[in-house]
């Protein structure tokens, strides 16, 4: 990756600002309710934007079909999980191993 | 020779029962996202990255949302404006949580509000609301060391990742990245408590399924954006605003 350094410089300067900004004391102004309403989909829309793919495409990348696939069926485990168990480290040592144990035997 | 019930029952500082406390909160939380740093690690070696800049991107982006997705670009030879797009649509809710902090930390030295804002993460956000929640009062350094330990975890996980991803070829193949769907649905799962939100991650979830056949580089954030936006119109009821 020729320009690394340039991503690397860039990227930086962008997750540190997002987290500084309204900490500056420069920054006088506030962010107005409606922005903060919209802001606040921003972590379930941009995780679950994420995580969809992996669930649903995962079996793809070693050419196997959706209905045998171990991302699904451990995937829909850890939705199900997760609306039972409170505890994020059960859930996600316990989707593991489910993976781990559908990818041995499917 | 030690005399261990001097050691035991010297009593502890408050300072160092509230860095223990942020220590004890983060860790679940900390332990959660190794895999995903081990990935992270991996696939940077993978793609062709040194050592030293697969570290970099952990010690100083440390955002692993951020980081995985523009490995995945830089893999598979996107562009540099779709990274740098991904990362500010990624990073926005940081907007957030700084924007909720503020009060907090205004009065505060450059420096303390710096490192404030170089340790922000999810989980630090996340356990930081819990304390101020069940404490009624904001600790600087309770936020900062949690926000320290789960630094310190993440940066070590990615190292792992490296040294793994140098000998074990394929790591990538076993299932890693399921980790992070792990991950993220015991997140997200939980701040589903209201419809605007379920319609948010629906459409989000569905999006990034339809775009990422058409557009693998942007897929991301349309579907974030297109995730957000339909949250926002939900109509509200009167009697969720309390």
């Amino acid at each position: 990756m020729d320009d690394f350094w340039l991503v690397l410089g860039v990227m930086t300067c962008i997750t540190f600002s997002c987290r500084y900004l309204f900490l500056s004391r420069a920054v006088s102004f506030e962010l107005s309710p409606k922005i903060k309403r919209a802001l606040s989909f921003t972590a379930p829309a941009v995780l679950t934007a994420m995580w969809v793919p992996i669930v649903f495409l995962g079996h793809k990348s070693s050419d196997i079909a959706l209905l045998s696939s171990p991302f699904l069926y451990a995937g829909l485990l850890t939705v199900f999980l997760s609306l039972k168990i409170k505890n994020t480290l059960a859930v996600v040592c316990i989707g593991m191993c489910a993976f781990v144990v559908l990818r041995l035997t499917l | 020779m030690l005399n261990e019930t001097d050691v035991v029952y010297r009593p502890m500082t408050n300072n160092v029962k509230t860095i223990n406390q942020a220590m004890i909160d983060i860790m679940p939380l900390a332990l959660a996202t190794i895999p995903w740093g081990i990935l992270c690690g991996s696939l940077s070696i993978k793609i062709g990255l040194s050592t030293m800049q697969a570290q970099l991107m952990s010690l100083l982006v440390f955002a692993g949302a951020a980081q995985l997705t523009s490995i995945t670009i830089m893999g598979a030879a996107g562009s540099i404006t779709s990274i740098f797009s991904s990362t500010l649509v990624i990073s926005s809710r940081h907007l957030l949580y700084s924007a909720v902090f503020r009060e907090h930390v205004r009065k505060r030295s450059f420096l303390s509000r710096s490192g404030m804002a170089f340790f922000l993460t999810d989980e630090m956000f996340a356990v930081t609301c819990a304390y101020i929640e069940k404490n009624k009062t904001f600790s600087a350094l309770y936020s900062m060391s949690a926000g320290m330990t789960f630094y310190v975890i993440w940066n070590l996980s990615t190292f792992a990742g490296i040294v793994a991803g140098q000998y074990i070829p394929n790591l990538e193949r076993l299932g890693l990245e399921f980790a992070i769907a792990a991950t993220f649905i015991a997140i997200v799962v939980p701040l589903i408590k209201e419809l605007a939100i379920l319609i948010s991650v629906l459409v989000s979830g569905l999006s990034a399924l339809i775009l990422s056949m058409y557009t693998p580089d942007y897929a991301l954030i349309f579907a974030t954006l297109l995730g957000m936006l339909a949250g926002y119109f939900t109509p509200v009821k009167e009697s969720d605003n309390g």
